[in-house]
């Protein structure tokens, strides 16, 4: 059974090693074992309400209970820039027009803003390898809107997710090469890796202030602003189908494009419901395909679960389960749980 | 003889055709026999103290063979840059991008747009005929305007400048105009500077990028044609370095060509200039002087040997007195060529 639960210090190697895995570009997660431990350390206070709820870093973990080892994270920030600037450039629109001359031009202009600042952001996802597969990427990214759809009072109403921009192989990042590094004599992967370590405010202080002309850039940086590196599109298009849009930002680095949502408008929360649990003797195939399954999750904040079931174990007022999967909930009958289709049904649509 | 004059409405065809037939570009004088004209107009009302041109004044002068009387280059002086609308350029300045805790400090180069040098005076609408750019009539024409600001100081600012022609490629490109202006004003280089010599600067105030531009954004040879002037103006350089100017922080919007300035009262031609009294007769021998008499319209300069003593008077044979409409009696401005 694959299953969600808060991460926590026993799961510090598996998440060390997917992260040395993961390569270049996965900014939040760098492969070091104290910066690492320091944000599992954070999460189990946040979930612990040792810190404000409003200001928590809530880090989910994906185990295998087979195997008894966490193949996946997903997290969510639940403000962005309190403690440091948030920074994101602005795409937008500069029109100079002469009536005389018949001359009308736009010019793509990149405005360096904190307009993100005070909102929640989705981040840190991260599947290994061996479990990418059966849907638990969409488990391991939408079970945060529904612990977001019980908690709503400790989030912004529009949360937000950096997805990753266009870099090589070898890490070389065309609006960084074109635009970062000609203020700050550094590799995009080095630079990358420095905002892991939680110096990115340090490096966007070194950036350009004034806004950026995009004709002045090189065509293959003009090509990468707003765009995502290929092994991000199937996360855009998985945010995409839950209402995620691109909001003008993007990340001053790599020009990864910026994706928002109201909360309320999130496929996964507005479409959520809420059953009783009834514990059933009754035999249950978990094996069925993704958009046969649907999410439970038991609500809790501070030991937040979920797993799939078939839709077919939604009744009026109840679900029924297995006692292992009530179990693994650490749920049993007459509890309050929340449901919501794992994957949307195309067909329906 | 080498005289230079106030421009006269007789001077149109020969001012067209040193305006067109001139390589280097003048954005200052248009290649245009309309624009021309009211150029010579506006000379004439600035000379005759027309008050409905105030803050506005611009003056034209031509470089004439009294031989001949044909015209062999044009030098102008706006009173007031701009000439009440705003005068633009980029001013090359320096931000520090540091970082304590990284422990780094960077410089980084910017252009400001900025409207800073207007009302200075301007020295501008430079032609001479090529033939003519090694010789002493080339000195004559250039500084002949300066004696014309000292005998009508009032009229003119403290502060004198002067745009140099920038880097151009042999086919009439500009790469500072290429890597910045162009993906403005979606124009090339010589449109731009066509429309800058015959239209008002509005259009300027409407397609310039209103923030400042990060040098580093450019491309290597537009960076490298900041504040350069071009080949051409190396001779025109040296002759104002001798006068004082020096290069300033500012550059032209079109092509980065320097700008150069200087304080008007510290200009070596204002400062080593003597005034004397006319007496008509035989020529000396002595050495080469600029010499200038007459105000506004009648103003003239020419060159002529002078054995300057130390009296107030000097002697000036009566060929050239006639040239500059000399009486005996006159009050001269001279300076050493």
């Amino acid at each position: 059974m694959l299953l969600i639960r808060p991460l926590n210090q026993g799961d510090l190697e598996d998440l060390h090693d997917m992260a040395e895995g993961a390569g270049k570009g996965l900014t939040s997660l760098p492969p070091n074992r104290d910066l690492l431990s320091r944000k599992i350390a954070r999460a189990e206070d946040t979930f612990n309400e040792r810190c404000a709820p409003e200001a928590g870093m809530y880090l989910f973990a994906l185990e295998d209970t087979e195997q008894k080892k966490c193949v996946g994270i997903s997290g969510i920030e639940a403000r962005v820039g309190l403690d440091e600037v948030w920074y994101n450039y602005r795409l937008s629109t500069t029109v100079n027009a002469s009536r005389e001359l018949g001359v009308h031009v736009r010019t793509p202009t990149l405005h360096l803003t904190n307009d993100m600042t005070d909102t929640s952001e989705i981040c840190s996802l991260l599947l290994s390898d061996t479990h990418r597969q059966g849907g638990n990427g969409l488990l391991l990214s939408r079970c945060r809107f529904l612990y977001m759809a019980d908690f709503r009072e400790f989030f912004s109403e529009k949360v937000f997710a950096e997805m990753r921009g266009v870099s090589d192989e070898n890490g070389r990042s065309p609006l960084w090469d074109a635009l970062g590094r000609r203020f700050f004599d550094m590799d995009f992967s080095e630079a990358d890796f420095l905002s892991g370590m939680g110096n990115k405010s340090f490096i966007a202080e070194l950036m350009p202030k004034y806004p950026i002309y995009v004709p002045l850039l090189p065509e293959p940086a003009r090509a990468v602003i707003g765009e995502v590196h290929d092994n991000t599109k199937p996360a855009l298009r998985m945010l995409q189908a839950e209402g995620f849009n691109f909001n003008g930002l993007c990340d001053i680095f790599d020009g990864g494009p910026v994706v928002e949502a109201f909360i309320h408008n999130v496929r996964t929360a507005r479409e959520s419901v809420k059953r009783h649990v009834l514990v059933s003797r009754q035999p249950v195939n978990l094996d069925v395909p993704p958009e046969e399954r649907v999410m439970v999750s038991n609500r809790s904040f501070r030991d937040f679960r979920v797993t799939t079931l078939p839709k077919s174990c939604i009744k009026p007022d109840t679900v029924s389960m297995p006692a292992e999967v009530a179990d693994a909930l650490q749920v049993s009958s007459g509890d309050l749980v929340r449901l919501s289709p794992l994957k949307e049904n195309r067909t329906a649509k | 003889m080498w005289i230079v004059r106030p421009a006269r409405h007789e001077d149109l065809a020969g001012i067209e055709k040193l305006a067109t037939a001139h390589g280097a570009r003048v954005s200052t004088l248009p290649q245009s026999r309309d624009k021309l004209s009211e150029k010579i107009d506006h000379s004439q009302r600035s000379l005759a103290g027309d008050p409905a041109l105030a803050d506005r004044e611009r003056f034209l002068f031509v470089l004439e063979d009294s031989d001949t009387g044909r015209i062999h280059g044009t030098a102008g002086i706006d009173a007031r840059a701009g000439n009440s609308q705003p005068f633009y350029n980029y001013r090359r300045d320096e931000l520090i991008h540091a970082s304590h805790e990284l422990d780094v400090a960077k410089r980084v180069a910017v252009l400001y747009p900025t409207h800073e040098l207007t009302g200075k005076t301007l020295l501008c609408s430079f032609t001479i005929d090529p033939e003519l750019r090694d010789t002493e009539a080339f000195e004559l024409l250039s500084r002949s305007r300066l004696l014309f600001i000292d005998r009508h100081r009032e009229r003119f600012s403290d502060d004198v400048v002067v745009e140099i022609q920038g880097v151009q490629t042999e086919e009439g490109d500009a790469p500072f105009w290429d890597s910045l202006g162009r993906h403005f004003f979606h124009m090339d280089f010589a449109t731009a500077d066509y429309y800058s010599g015959v239209k008002t600067k509005t259009f300027i105030a409407e397609l310039m990028p209103p923030n400042p531009i990060y040098v580093t954004l450019l491309s290597d040879a537009a960076q490298a044609a900041i504040s350069e002037p071009h080949e051409a103006a190396a001779r025109t350089c040296q002759l104002l370095e001798r006068e004082g100017f020096r290069v300033s922080q500012h550059i032209d919007i079109f092509d980065g060509g320097p700008v150069l300035e200087a304080r008007t009262d510290e200009l070596t031609s204002i400062t080593r200039r003597r005034n004397k009294t006319a007496r008509r007769g035989e020529g000396s021998r002595g050495v080469r002087y600029l010499v200038a008499n007459g105000d506004s319209e009648s103003f003239r300069c020419s060159l002529t040997n002078v054995s300057d003593g130390l009296g107030d008077v000097v002697r000036l044979n009566t060929t050239i007195a006639d040239q500059l409409g000399v009486s005996d009696g006159d009050d001269l401005v001279l300076v050493a060529l």
